[in-house]
């Protein structure tokens, strides 16, 4: 089904940063999930390997700092190095919008970062965008336009 | 900001607020507040309901900029597990709202909240469809975040709505309303798979697109929906497989891959004209990524063939510098698909034995796991002693993981064995062992001291499943390993023997003392043995304590017969046998009650006779109690066997076995030959018992003490009588299977059984029966097991006995087989989240005409006044606040003011997601 079932960002302190279902779950279950993969993955020595197997699903997980960016994927179907990719990318656009991006940055500008992580992710998680650059470029025209609103409004 | 006249505060507020002054809580404050009452979970508690509360009032309010951002602090919230579907009407006031940057809080929170919600879906659809209009070049992101909000809130009755909207829009001039629009449409043919049946051609057109980034989306749509149904998308391949060898972009690569995989499951024709590609693509590319994908597909998309050894060794070969790598990540993929290619043909990844066993060794516990899964296709004799003293070692030894540090330092970091994969690795070694019938083990001791360990080791998990396990193995080994019976049934003793094992793993002791019951000839002293279970019998659990039962009538009924047994020992034995059954016969379950109250009332009567003859073990225990067990060896049947017996077999219980003129004869035949045993017993208590001895004593000692004249028809009634009962407790009872084994020999004892005018040598027959069967069984017997030994020595390998197939006529023996299967395999992953979430596509008919057209406009229509009715006229357009830069500036300040006052847990947080991210850089694209 979809590529991605979930992504989640959630602090070494198991917060949870930011969070995007991309299959219908009860509250209920979204708390289970992520109450279970924290200390599963926040046990995890940085040596190992970044996938890991949860319920029917696989995980993969990345570490950025203090931040763990978590991906729920479909075994058989989704290629872990890609979702690794994906990870990558979202961090590094994130990096390049907001310069030198940590996870400050992402707690309270967190809506920018759901608008970057929309612009990636597309779809219920099932397609990515590949080029960093198409996602800035889109970000930046998107926030121009609301600048240029915004000095609309003042001028008139 | 000076004015002539005293304004009021509200109005210096309303004035203040384009330039981005707030009054209200703004998100930062929220979020700051949240940090700041971090303390303990009751005071964020409290400030995080005063400020939901403080929310709902501002949601409510008319301004459409507090709207807005009460609604943002809301999806904020939400994150903390605060429900905010009560306000999903507010947000589509904020998504209808004509500013940019309000309808994307609107559409993110819309997305995040409007799942369910049929009613706020309803009126989207207006919206969406006023959204999607383009109307000059600054709509193309108000088209993009509509498209994508979409793509969320997606249902059956929007997609109707919508589709041709969307299809229009495929021919937009701008390449990121055609990307948007793709996977809009993404979504809409999952829920109402009509369109795609209709715009086939005009959405695959977009497959010839000039922009990358149009195409990738294209053939990533088209992947995902051939993963539901491959069928429509065939046609495509030409223009498809021209695409993946033209194409440098990896990410697209990846994708065509995985959509041929899906297409060449249910096309083999694909195959010719892919394989070798793929093969050289593989060779080609230097993106690991793709490589996977490469042999992903030729190995899910049914590529490559059980005797292909080409390809597959290429394909292995690949996999084997993943192997060796340093990334942990291309270690864990290499093991997979090891056991996809493994699961072809366990001859491919045969070859790969040490490989596996290095990775058995992995620092990382889950790539050990995964190698585990892979060790079964590399087990041989040759190798699985190494495979299980390696995995057997990992139990005990505390292992290191030397790590090197950033600073060239390096660290040992003790590596954690969580007890799921111990728990997996005791599996897999029984599996191991005990794969094809014990086809690669050789040593059945060596065998037994590994089961002896693995019982010792397994009682502290936690659950017992790997008992019930440990004892069928040792059950197995029993019953069809005969050479070894003598280890194994000292090895079971040590086992029972062990302190607390009833408390710690009390589901291996059922088939551990079935075991020692059965084959309690093996035993000397079992009056220990039995003194041992009347001490701990009470503790066990009733299951157990049901077998325990008849195993300690049978081990006693051994242990008085071996010989050198003083009767005043048995009296002793036996008056503790009948108290510990007494209490038993108040068990709360009813099985154990039951057998023992049984089994009580005969150990009474053998307390009796032995009372009774101070002298002599009485007739009762010597021949009469052994009669009742010894009857037949046991053999493995095939599991289903019993399924297979025809129901309701009817026994002709009324036509005398022996008229009475034969009865005569019978008997004044054995009397002359049996002389010296007649006085001995002529009590009538007795009777009955030594007539069915006379019969069914199997190890030859019979005599005919008690058939005298007077008892002529107490005999046949009683004879008849028995042979029913016995007959029935044999096809009630799957290991007493045997008599059936072999055709000839049922026929004939059913002749005898049944018949009645037959010739006398037949009279004779019911002994000779039953020992011929005996002898006739394949399976050699108690009695010959020294011959068994002997052979032993010479052979290296003991015989292990295979499960006998009973074929009955009338039932096919494949139905037996898979009726034994399904009642075998265990149901699986119950209990689990399931995350799978259904979709119209995968079972639609392409074919099929569509035929909806229901519109419910009434209830549109309804809706339409009830929300008229909610939304307060609200446009107030003169608040402008210029938030970008202010964010920007304010964001620097607070990490500036933060990293002074914060403590770790914030500098942390404010360290650069990509400065510490420690070398861990996939080498992917």
């Amino acid at each position: 089904m979809s590529h991605l079932k979930y992504m989640l960002l959630v602090s070494r302190q198991a917060k949870v940063r930011l969070m995007q279902w991309y299959t219908p779950l009860t509250p209920k279950e979204k708390t289970k999930i992520i109450n279970d993969l924290m200390p599963m993955i926040l046990g995890r020595k940085s040596k190992m390997c970044n996938i890991l197997e949860y319920g029917n699903h696989r995980v993969v997980y990345r570490r950025y700092a203090s931040l763990y960016f978590i991906c729920g994927v479909t075994p058989e179907e989704d290629n872990e190095l890609l979702t690794l990719e994906i990870i990558h990318r979202y961090v590094e656009s994130m990096d390049t919008y907001f310069g030198n991006v940590c996870e400050l940055d992402i707690i309270f500008n967190f809506s920018k970062a759901y608008d970057i992580l929309n612009e990636l992710i597309m779809c219920d998680g099932s397609i990515a965008e590949s080029s960093k650059k198409e996602i800035l470029n889109n970000i930046k025209a998107m926030d121009d336009i609301e600048g240029n609103n915004h000095l609309d409004r003042v001028l008139s | 900001m000076t004015s002539l006249y005293a304004p009021s505060a509200e109005d210096v507020k309303q004035r203040l607020r384009p330039f981005g002054f707030f009054f209200e809580k703004s998100l930062k404050d929220l979020i700051r507040g949240i940090r700041s009452h971090n303390e303990t979970p009751e005071s964020l508690e409290a400030f995080l309901e005063k400020q939901l509360s403080e929310c709902r009032e501002e949601a409510n309010s008319s301004n459409l900029e507090q709207k807005t951002n009460a609604v943002l602090k809301l999806t904020y919230l939400e994150m903390y597990g605060y429900d905010m579907s009560w306000c999903n009407f507010h947000i589509l006031e904020v998504m209808s709202s004509n500013k940019l940057q309000q309808k994307r809080v609107g559409y993110l929170a819309a997305s995040q909240s409007f799942h369910k919600d049929m009613d706020v879906l309803m009126l989207a659809t207006n919206l969406l469809k006023k959204d999607l209009k383009y109307g000059g070049s600054n709509d193309t992101f108000k088209v993009g975040i509509a498209l994508s909000g979409l793509s969320t809130i997606v249902t059956p009755d929007l997609s109707k709505d919508i589709v041709d909207d969307l299809i229009m829009m495929l021919n937009s001039s701008k390449p990121y309303i055609r990307k948007k629009t793709i996977t809009a449409l993404f979504k809409v043919f999952l829920e109402y798979p009509e369109a795609l049946q209709d715009n086939f051609d005009k959405f695959t057109s977009k497959l010839e697109d000039d922009d990358t980034s149009v195409l990738s989306a294209t053939v990533s749509v088209i992947c995902e929906l051939s993963k539901q149904n491959p069928a429509p998308f065939i046609k495509l391949s030409p223009l498809l497989y021209e695409i993946l060898f033209t194409t440098d972009n990896n990410w697209i690569i990846i994708r065509l891959l995985k959509l041929f995989t899906n297409l060449s499951k249910i096309e083999p024709k694909l195959k010719a004209k892919l394989l070798p590609n793929i093969l050289e693509l593989m060779d080609s590319t230097s993106a690991t990524s793709v490589i996977y994908e490469a042999v992903n597909c030729i190995v899910t998309g049914e590529m490559l063939d059980e005797s292909d050894y080409d390809v597959a060794i290429q394909c292995l070969d690949r996999l084997g510098k993943f192997r060796e790598s340093q990334d942990p990540n291309l270690r864990y993929i290499s093991c997979v698909l090891f056991y996809k290619i493994g699961k072809i043909n366990t001859q491919f990844i045969s070859q790969y034995d040490t490989l596996i066993i290095q990775l058995i060794g992995d620092v990382d516990i889950s790539i050990r796991l995964k190698a585990v899964e892979l060790l079964k296709g590399i087990v041989s004799d040759s190798n699985l002693k190494l495979i299980v003293s390696t995995l057997m070692k990992q139990f005990v030894d505390k292992e290191v993981a030397v790590v090197q540090t950033n600073r060239g330092v390096t660290k040992e970091i003790p590596i954690v064995i969580p007890e799921d994969y111990k728990h997996k690795i005791s599996h897999t070694i029984i599996d191991l062992c005990s794969m094809d019938n014990y086809n690669n083990l050789d040593d059945f001791e060596w065998y037994n001291a590994t089961l002896y360990d693995l019982s010792i080791i397994s009682q502290d998990f936690k659950d017992t499943d790997i008992g019930i396990k440990l004892g069928d193995q040792l059950r197995n080994l029993m019953v069809r390993v005969p050479a070894v019976r003598q280890v194994t049934i000292t090895n079971i003793i040590k086992i029972c023997s062990l302190e607390d094992i009833d408390v710690k793993m009390s589901s291996i002791l059922s088939c551990c003392i079935w075991s020692l019951g059965e084959y309690a000839s093996y035993l000397e002293n079992g009056d220990a043995l039995i003194n041992l279970f009347i001490q701990r019998g009470f503790k066990y659990d009733f299951e157990t304590q049901s077998v325990l039962i008849v195993a300690l009538v049978k081990l006693f009924s051994h242990w008085c017969n071996g010989g050198n047994v003083v009767v005043e020992d048995v009296k002793r034995m036996l008056l503790n046998i009948t108290t510990f059954l007494d209490k038993l016969t108040h068990s709360k379950y009813f099985e154990v009650q039951e057998i023992s109250s049984q089994m009580y009332e005969i150990m009474k009567l053998c307390l009796d006779a032995v009372e009774d003859n101070q002298e002599d073990i009485p007739m009762l225990l010597t021949d009469v109690v052994p009669s009742f067990f010894n009857h037949y060896e046991l053999t493995p049947i095939a599991a289903g066997t019993q399924m297979q017996l025809p129901k309701g077999i009817d026994f002709d219980i009324d036509t005398p076995f022996l008229t009475s003129e034969e009865l005569d004869e019978v008997i004044d035949e054995q009397e002359t030959l049996a002389d010296e045993d007649v006085d001995i017993y002529d009590s009538d208590r007795f009777s009955l018992s030594s007539t069915e001895d006379n019969h069914y004593a199997d190890n030859g000692h019979y005599d005919d003490g008690s058939s005298g004249e007077e008892n002529r028809d107490d005999f046949s009634d009683t004879y008849k009588e028995f042979t029913d009962t016995y007959k029935k407790e044999k096809l009630s009872n799957p290991f007493y299977l045997d008599e059936s084994s072999s055709a000839t020999q049922e026929t004939t004892s059913r002749d005898i059984f049944t018949t009645d005018n037959d010739t006398e040598e037949r009279i004779l027959n019911p002994i000779d029966v039953v020992k011929l069967s005996k002898e006739s069984t394949s399976v050699p017997s108690a009695d010959s097991e020294k011959s068994k030994k002997k052979k032993k020595k010479k052979t290296k390998k003991p015989i292990v006995l295979a499960d006998q197939i009973i074929s009955i006529p009338g039932v096919p023996e494949s139905d037996v087989i898979s009726k034994s299967n399904a009642s075998i395999s265990p149901s699986v992953g119950s209990g689990k989240i399931t995350l799978s979430k259904h979709t119209n596509l995968g079972d639609f008919q392409f074919n099929n005409p569509s035929n909806e057209t229901n519109e419910d406009d009434e209830e549109l229509h309804r809706l339409r006044e009830k929300f008229q009715q909610q939304t307060l006229s609200d446009n107030a357009e003169e608040v402008v606040i210029i938030k970008k830069k202010q964010k920007k500036s304010k964001s620097k300040h607070s990490k500036k003011s933060k990293k002074k006052t914060k403590e770790s847990a914030d500098e942390e947080a404010s360290v650069g997601l990509l400065d510490l991210d420690d070398k861990n850089e996939t080498s992917t694209t």
